[in-house]
């Protein structure tokens, strides 16, 4: 349904340009939850910004972003406007600031209604607090403001003005980043049971492995811009075939385990020159001969997973 | 209603502070009623009655209570130039300056709003620095020399009236129509208040711009791009008000500085209006008047302020205390 291909963002900075994204593809399927994980400025929310064009000017972006086989940024603005939050919505990093402090929670999810045109007048207003119960607000609460909100809560009426425009897919950023771990687990939940209710796709991006494993089927691990490997949760988990996969695995603590809790040394290449060969050969713990000077292609490794990592070509040689 | 009853009464005590010194600072000024030229022959009886007459023969604290009755009763005293009551002789000049210190005060939020978003929206540009430089200049300018500027790059050419209140010629041969005179006020009116516009709008563009810019990259603003509302929509619908908040706080400081303008703006245009009389009052060491003047304009710059209060409160729901 929705479908990226050949995704590249540069960013304009001072002496010369930053390639953020470098050839990301991937399609969502409907209903699917799909998780987009890496550390920080790997190009995740830089993704996510650009499948709608939201990216600031100093970016150019290259690529297809095709919703139904209909290509949104073909035509800039304004072929990518009206499927905003018509078609494709979004929960941000920052949902305590999605609220502008000086209007109403309701009238900010009404807004979108009636600029695409979904409601107007009194029936946007039912519409919305109706949307507020879905996540668990009274209604009634739509006249209030975003500072009379805890922060749970707004994230919740940010998760409900999302769902206005019954959108079909949900770009959701670090949406649980900024709460107390029992709100994010609560946040967590509820948008695993809106998607399942309202047969929404989503794509959630973190740089938290659990969450990932917890709410999506699918995920695609991002490394320096690009997909370091993609597949079902179940078998990165326990087949990885990057090992970037692999070290993110072992980093995340477990609560039943003794294991010493790994970090991966060292951090990720600037973008603003050219990388060469694997980007993450330098933090590998398995780099041999090729990686530093061949950049490793994303290829099929098993059902409906990819990865893009030398050893899958010569599983021999490593051995040896 | 916790916010406002606070205000009010805050505004209140403000205007106590104010009577009070306004009541000291003129027997803190030098000379008084019979001193300098304006009694240089009187004899010494003449002298001790006029003395007399003025109550400064009294004690100051029972002066201050007698000020303060006569002013709780309306009473702003007598003129000593002309014997007349401060009121009268102020009322005038009043009327006439305040609608050219509120058209002049509205042209500078206009155009320091305008070319504040319009920079922030081009950041970078060469619009954006050009505003700066512009905005910087004219702030830095005195204001007569940008009323001499108006006076020669605007009045002049247009053939507008840079002198007065209203034209010798009017109403000579016939009785003039209302909307004759109201144009002809108007016509008058327009160049010492943009004037005053155009000395003031330089420091809220600034202003303007660095709010707005700082609104522009909040979260909301981002949530508003991507529900597909298009750039101005969303400048004028959600950045607007956050970025006019700095602005509305700084009009209410600078109010005492617009009035300051606007003196120097009417003497430059002989204007008829509370500058030229405080100009003139003060030549004429006609102390109750000019603190009449100083009592008023105090009055104005505190209701003003008390009013941004109020609109404060109204435009950020955040603001309850």
């Amino acid at each position: 349904m929705l479908s990226v291909e050949g995704l590249e963002v540069w960013f304009d900075v001072p002496g010369g340009e930053l390639h953020a994204v470098q050839g990301v593809a991937f399609d969502l399927f409907p209903g699917e939850r799909m998780g987009l994980v890496g550390e920080s400025g790997c190009g995740k929310t830089t993704t996510i910004l650009a499948l709608m064009g939201l990216l600031p000017p100093s970016a150019s972006v290259a690529g297809r972003v095709l919703l139904d086989g209909e290509d949104v940024l073909a035509k800039g603005e304004d072929s990518v406007s009206p499927h905003r939050w018509r078609d494709v919505a979004m929960v941000f990093q920052g949902a305590m600031n999605a609220f502008n402090p000086v209007k109403t929670v309701g009238s900010q999810i009404v807004e979108p209604m009636e600029l695409h045109g979904v409601a107007s007048g009194r029936a946007a207003r039912n519409q919305a607090a109706e949307l507020l119960e879905m996540v668990g607000i009274s209604g009634s609460r739509a006249d209030r403001y975003p500072h009379e909100f805890s922060g749970g809560m707004r994230q919740r009426a940010a998760i409900a003005m999302a769902l206005a425009c019954s959108p079909k897919v949900l770009l959701a950023d670090e949406p649980t980043t900024a709460l107390d771990v029992m709100v994010q687990a609560q946040i967590l939940e509820l948008l695993v049971r809106l998607t399942d209710d309202l047969g929404l796709a989503m794509i959630l991006v973190t740089h938290d492995l659990p969450v990932v494993a917890q709410v999506c089927g699918r995920a695609a691990v991002m490394y320096a811009g690009k997909v370091a490997e993609s597949g079902p949760i179940e078998t990165l988990f326990h087949d990885p075939r990057h090992p970037y996969t692999r070290m993110l695995f072992q980093a995340t603590p477990d609560l039943h385990g003794d294991d010493e809790v790994a970090s991966i040394p060292g951090a990720p290449p600037r973008l603003d020159r050219e990388v060469l060969g694997c980007p993450f050969h330098p933090r590998c713990d398995s780099a041999f001969s090729r990686c530093p000077v061949e950049e490793p292609r994303l290829r099929e490794v098993g059902d409906n997973h990819t990865a893009a990592c030398h050893l899958n070509d010569v599983p021999m040689q490593v051995a040896q | 209603m916790d916010y406002i009853v606070k205000r009010t009464a805050f505004a209140i005590v403000t205007v106590f502070v104010a009577i009070t010194l306004n009541f000291v600072l003129f027997r803190l000024l030098p000379g008084n009623a019979v001193s300098g030229l304006r009694c240089q022959h009187c004899t010494k009886q003449f002298r001790e009655s006029i003395v007399k007459q003025y109550g400064l023969d009294k004690p100051k604290l029972q002066q201050y209570v007698i000020y303060v009755e006569r002013l709780a009763h309306g009473d702003l005293g007598t003129s000593i130039a002309d014997n007349r009551p401060v009121w009268d002789d102020i009322r005038t000049p009043l009327v006439n300056t305040l609608p050219m210190i509120v058209v002049g005060t509205v042209i500078s939020i206009i155009i320091g709003i305008i070319s504040g978003v319009v920079a922030a929206w081009r950041r970078g540009t060469a619009a954006d620095s050009a505003n700066l430089w512009t905005a910087l200049a004219f702030y830095a300018m005195p204001t007569q020399w940008i009323a001499l500027l108006v006076i020669f790059y605007i009045a002049i050419p247009l053939g507008l009236p840079a002198s007065g209140i209203e034209s010798n010629t009017l109403g000579i041969l016939s009785t003039p129509s209302t909307w004759a005179v109201f144009s002809d006020r108007v016509s008058h009116l327009f160049l010492p208040a943009l004037t005053l516009g155009v000395g003031l709008y330089g420091e809220y563009s600034l202003v303007v711009r660095s709010s707005m810019l700082e609104t522009l990259g909040e979260d909301y603003v981002l949530t508003a791009r991507a529900k597909g509302m298009r750039n101005w929509t969303i400048v004028w619908k959600h950045a607007l008000r956050n970025a006019m908040l700095p602005l509305v706080t700084l009009i209410a400081l600078s109010l005492g500085s617009i009035v300051a303008g606007a003196i120097v703006v009417e003497d430059v245009f002989s204007y008829p209006g509370i500058g030229l009389a405080t100009i003139d009052a003060i030549s004429k060491r006609d102390y109750p008047v000019l603190q009449g003047i100083f009592l008023i304009l105090t009055m104005s710059v505190i209701v003003a302020n008390y009013i941004a209060d109020l609109v404060y409160f109204k435009l950020d729901p955040r603001v309850t205390e």
